[in-house]
C-alpha cells in the first residue's frame, strides 16, 4: 500500500506517511560531513571559529573561506556544502543592504536570519510551467553572528529553514562533542578574549590535525569595530593563550 | 517618405485631449521641533478652486507612539499615500517586532515618494515626532523624495505667509540679540504653540484657502513635564504606552470665511 | 467644482468656448499638445452627462436628490434617467458626470453586493465600506491615466449612523453634513448649508425635504443643464427610499417684466 521509503524520498515536496521530509533530512545529513564550525555569544560580542581541512600540502590554506561577512555589524560562519551557502549570504547581503538603503538603519540579526530562512524553504516552488528556482534544499548551515539594538546575538539557520538563537552553538562533524563541551565551559560573563580561546579549545578537541594558525579561522562581532576576521598574529596570539 | 503614421487626408488628426489626473486642495501644514517636544499642525479646511469642500477633512496624522505626519497637496494622494505608508509601518512591525523609529520613517517616505518619481504624489509632507535620542524633529518632503531635518517647517498654501514668519522667531533671522547675550537654541512648548495658532490665524486672515479648524499635535519625549499643557482648553490626550512618549491634540475653531 | 463635467479635469480656458454651446464633436481642442501621449489614448471625454447631486443630513439620515436628465452637450437628451442608485439596504449613490461610466459603477457595485450576499458571513456592506470601496476605484482608474467621469455622493444609513461624503474620477474624498456636486457645489451649497449646518440632529424629515425641494427649484432656475423632474432618496433606520419622478413648481411670470433680453415691441 505505502511506497517504499525510496520513493518518498525522491520528491522534495512530498512528506512520508510519518511525516517526514527527507530531502530535507538528508540535507541535514550533509552538514554533519561539513567541518565543524564554532560560534559563542559573550557581553561584549560574538565569536565565530571553523576548522579549515587542509587535505594536501600543496593547498593554499587562505583561499579556503568559510567565515563571510554579510554588513559591517554582521558575520556569518558555514559547515556543509560551503558552495550553497554563497547563494545565502548573497541574499543576506542584499536584504541587509535594502534594509539600510530603505530604513536607514541596520537591519536586526534575527531579520536577518529570518530572510536567510525565506530563501532555504524556497526548494521545489515553482508556478506551473516554469522551472523551479532551486530543485533542492541547501545542504549547509549558518551560524549567523552580530549586534543590534538587543544586543550581541547569534543565529544558527539549517536546511529546514529553522533558526534559533544560542548563547553557544557547534555545527559540523564534530558538533556534538563541541556542543557538550561548550554546554559545560560557557558561562554569562565570558570576556570575549575567554570565548576566543573556548572555540579554539572545542575546536582542537575534535580535529584531527594539530591546531595551528593555518587551518583554523576565526571572527568576532563587537560593538566597537563590527565585523572582523582575526589576522595571522592575532590568531597566533590567541593559539598560544591556550 | 511617408511615414507609417502620417496623418492623411482620409484620416482626420486623432483628437488630442488632456486629462489632468490632479488638483490642488489648499490648507497649510506646519510643524516645530522643540528640545524634547515636536509640535505638528495643520487646518482642517479642504477646498478645490473657490470653493470649499468640506470644513473638516484632517491633514495630520498619528502615524505611531511617536510619529505624526502631515499632508498637503492634492488630498487623494495625500490620504492614498498615508494608508500607504501606515501599511509599510505595520508590515515592518510584523517582519522586525518593533516600531520604525521617526529616522527610518523619514527614509521611507523618501523612498516611498521617489519610486514613484515619474508620476508623482503631489503632495508636501512633514513629519515630526521623537527621535531615538529623546529630541524633537520635524522632517520636511518634497513631492519627490527630497528631505531634510529641520527645527521647523510650513508647507502648503499659506507656506509663503507662514515660513518667513517662522524663520524669524524661530531661527531669529534678521534679529540681532542684545549685547551679551544670546537667541535660544529652542523654545518652551507654551511659547512655541502661541506661534503655531499665530501662524495659523493670520494666515486664515490673508489667504482663503486656509481656515475652518486647526489641529495641533503635540508629542512629549518620555519624562518630559507637562509644562501646562493640560491646562490648555480643547486638549486630548491620546497616548498608547505608560511608559513611553505622550502625544495629545489640540483642537481649536479658525474663522470660516 | 466646474459645472461642466466636459472641462472637468482640463485645464481651465475661458477665452474658447466659455458657455459650452459647441456640439461635442466640434468643440474646439484647447488641450496643450503632448508627443508622448499620441500613442495611447485611454483618455475620454464625457459624452451623455447628468448635472448636480444634493444631499444633506437630516435628525433620522440622509436625503438626497438628482434630477431625471442626461444631456448631450447642450441637447436634453434623455429625459428619465435615474441618476440616484441604491446600493444594498443601507446605501444610495448619487451621481452627476458621464452616466454611462455611471451605469458601469453601478454594475460593479450590484455584483459586488451579489458577491457579499453570497459570501454568506453575517457582514452587510454599509454606506462606509461603499464609499472606501468606491474612492479606491475611482482613484485606480485616474491613476491609470483612464477615468471614470463622475462625481458622486453616497449617502446612507446603518448601525444607528449617518453617513455621507463624496467621491470623484480623480479619487477626491470629502465629508460633511451638506454636499453638492458639479453647478449644485456653487449655487445649492451655500443654501444647504445656511438650512442644515448645525440642526442635522434636529430638522425632521419634513424640513429637510422643504430644504431639499427649494434648492432644486433653484438649481432648475439657475442650471441651463438640469431639468425640472427629479427623485428624492431617503435613507433611515427603515432603510432606503427612491421616490417616484417629481415635478418643480415654477413660475415664469417674471420674465414678462423684465426688459433688455429677448423680443420686445417697447
Amino acid at each position: 500500500m505505502f511506497l517504499t521509503r525510496s520513493e518518498y524520498d525522491r520528491g522534495v515536496n512530498t512528506f512520508s506517511p510519518e511525516g517526514r521530509l527527507f530531502q530535507v533530512e538528508y540535507a541535514m545529513e550533509a552538514i554533519k560531513l561539513g567541518s565543524t564550525t564554532v560560534g559563542i555569544r559573550t557581553p561584549n560580542g560574538v565569536v565565530l571559529a571553523v576548522e579549515k581541512r587542509v587535505h594536501s600540502p600543496l593547498l593554499e590554506s587562505s583561499s579556503i573561506e568559510k567565515i563571510m561577512e554579510i554588513d559591517s555589524h554582521l558575520g556569518c560562519a558555514m559547515s556543509g556544502l560551503t558552495a550553497d551557502a554563497r547563494t545565502m549570504i548573497d541574499h543576506a547581503r542584499v536584504t541587509a543592504q535594502n534594509h539600510s538603503f530603505t530604513y536607514d538603519e541596520k537591519i536586526k540579526v534575527e531579520s536577518v536570519a529570518q530572510a536567510v530562512c525565506d530563501l532555504a524553504l524556497r526548494f521545489g516552488e515553482s508556478v506551473h510551467d516554469e522551472e523551479a528556482m532551486m530543485s533542492r534544499p541547501f545542504g549547509v548551515a549558518l551560524l549567523i553572528a552580530g549586534i543590534d539594538e538587543l544586543g550581541p546575538q547569534l543565529y544558527h539557520t539549517d536546511p529546514s529553514g529553522t533558526n534559533i538563537r544560542y548563547d553557544a552553538k557547534a555545527i559540523g562533524s564534530g558538533s556534538e562533542a563541541a556542543q557538550s563541551e561548550l554546554q559545560d565551559k560557557w558561562h554569562k560573563q565570558m570576556t570575549l578574549e575567554e570565548a576566543q580561546i573556548l572555540t579554539l579549545r572545542v575546536l582542537k578537541q575534535v580535529m584531527e590535525e594539530k591546531l595551528d594558525q593555518h587551518n583554523v579561522q576565526v571572527a568576532q562581532v563587537t560593538a566597537e569595530k563590527g565585523f572582523e576576521i582575526l589576522d595571522e598574529t592575532s590568531l597566533k596570539n590567541v593559539i598560544e593563550l591556550m | 517618405m511617408q511615414h507609417a503614421f502620417a496623418p492623411s487626408a482620409s484620416h482626420p488628426q486623432p483628437q488630442q485631449r488632456q486629462f489632468n489626473p490632479y488638483s490642488e486642495n489648499g490648507g497649510t501644514i506646519l510643524a516645530i521641533a522643540g528640545a524634547n517636544f515636536s509640535v505638528i499642525a495643520g487646518d482642517t479646511r479642504q477646498s478645490e478652486g473657490y470653493s470649499i469642500q468640506t470644513r473638516y477633512a484632517p491633514k495630520v496624522f498619528r502615524l505611531t507612539d511617536k510619529a505624526v505626519l502631515a499632508t498637503n497637496g492634492f488630498a487623494a494622494d495625500g490620504n492614498m499615500f498615508v494608508k500607504k505608508v501606515r501599511q509599510r509601518l505595520e508590515w515592518y512591525r510584523h517582519a522586525h517586532a518593533k516600531d520604525m523609529s521617526l529616522r527610518a520613517i523619514a527614509r521611507l517616505i523618501q523612498t516611498m515618494l521617489y519610486a514613484r518619481r515619474f508620476f508623482p504624489y503631489y503632495v508636501y509632507n512633514i513629519l515630526g515626532g521623537i527621535e531615538e535620542d529623546g529630541s524633537g524633529a520635524v522632517y520636511s518632503f518634497d513631492p519627490v523624495g527630497s528631505y531634510e531635518r529641520e527645527a521647523c517647517r510650513a508647507a502648503g498654501a499659506a507656506q509663503s505667509l507662514v515660513q518667513p514668519f517662522l524663520d524669524n522667531q524661530i531661527y531669529f533671522k534678521n534679529q540681532t540679540p542684545a549685547p551679551g547675550t544670546s537667541h535660544p537654541a529652542h523654545l518652551p512648548l507654551n511659547h512655541v504653540l502661541s506661534l503655531v495658532i499665530d501662524s495659523f490665524t493670520s494666515a486664515t486672515e490673508r489667504h482663503i484657502e486656509v481656515g475652518d479648524g486647526l489641529e495641533m499635535y503635540v508629542v512629549l519625549a518620555k519624562g518630559t513635564p507637562l509644562q501646562g499643557l493640560d491646562a490648555i482648553q480643547g486638549i486630548t490626550e491620546m497616548t498608547a504606552t505608560d511608559d513611553g512618549e505622550r502625544m495629545f491634540i489640540i483642537r481649536r475653531n479658525l474663522k470660516r470665511d | 467644482m466646474d459645472h461642466f463635467p466636459l472641462n472637468w479635469g482640463r485645464p481651465r480656458n475661458d477665452a474658447v468656448d466659455s458657455y459650452s454651446t459647441y456640439p461635442i464633436t466640434q468643440r474646439p481642442n484647447h488641450a496643450p499638445k503632448d508627443a508622448f501621449s499620441a500613442g495611447i489614448q485611454h483618455t475620454q471625454q464625457p459624452i451623455v452627462t447628468g448635472t448636480s447631486v444634493l444631499a444633506i443630513k437630516f435628525k433620522d439620515g440622509i436625503m438626497m436628490a438628482a434630477d431625471n436628465l442626461a444631456s448631450y452637450g447642450s441637447l436634453a437628451r434623455f429625459r428619465d434617467i435615474q441618476r440616484l442608485h441604491a446600493v444594498g439596504e443601507h446605501t444610495v449613490l448619487g451621481a452627476g458626470g458621464d452616466m454611462s461610466d455611471f451605469q458601469y459603477i453601478q454594475s460593479i457595485l450590484d455584483e459586488l453586493m451579489i458577491d457579499e450576499f453570497a459570501a454568506g458571513d453575517g457582514h452587510a456592506l454599509g454606506p462606509a465600506e461603499v464609499h472606501n470601496y468606491l474612492s479606491e476605484l475611482m482613484y485606480a482608474r485616474r491613476s491609470k491615466m483612464n477615468p471614470l467621469w463622475n462625481a458622486m455622493l453616497v449617502g446612507g444609513f446603518k448601525d444607528g449612523q449617518r453617513f455621507l461624503a463624496y467621491v470623484d474620477m480623480l479619487g477626491t474624498t470629502y465629508s460633511a453634513s451638506t454636499l453638492a456636486t458639479g453647478y449644485g457645489a456653487h449655487i445649492a451649497q451655500p443654501l444647504l448649508r445656511r438650512a442644515v449646518e448645525g440642526r442635522e440632529d434636529t430638522l425632521d424629515e419634513e424640513e429637510a425635504r422643504k430644504i431639499i425641494e427649494q434648492s432644486m427649484k433653484v438649481l432648475f432656475y439657475r442650471d441651463a443643464r438640469s431639468l425640472d423632474k427629479y427623485q428624492i432618496a431617503t435613507i433611515t433606520a427603515a432603510g432606503v427610499h427612491i421616490s417616484d419622478s417629481l415635478q418643480i413648481e415654477t413660475s415664469w411670470s417674471f420674465a414678462e417684466g423684465l426688459r433688455g433680453y429677448g423680443a420686445q415691441t417697447q
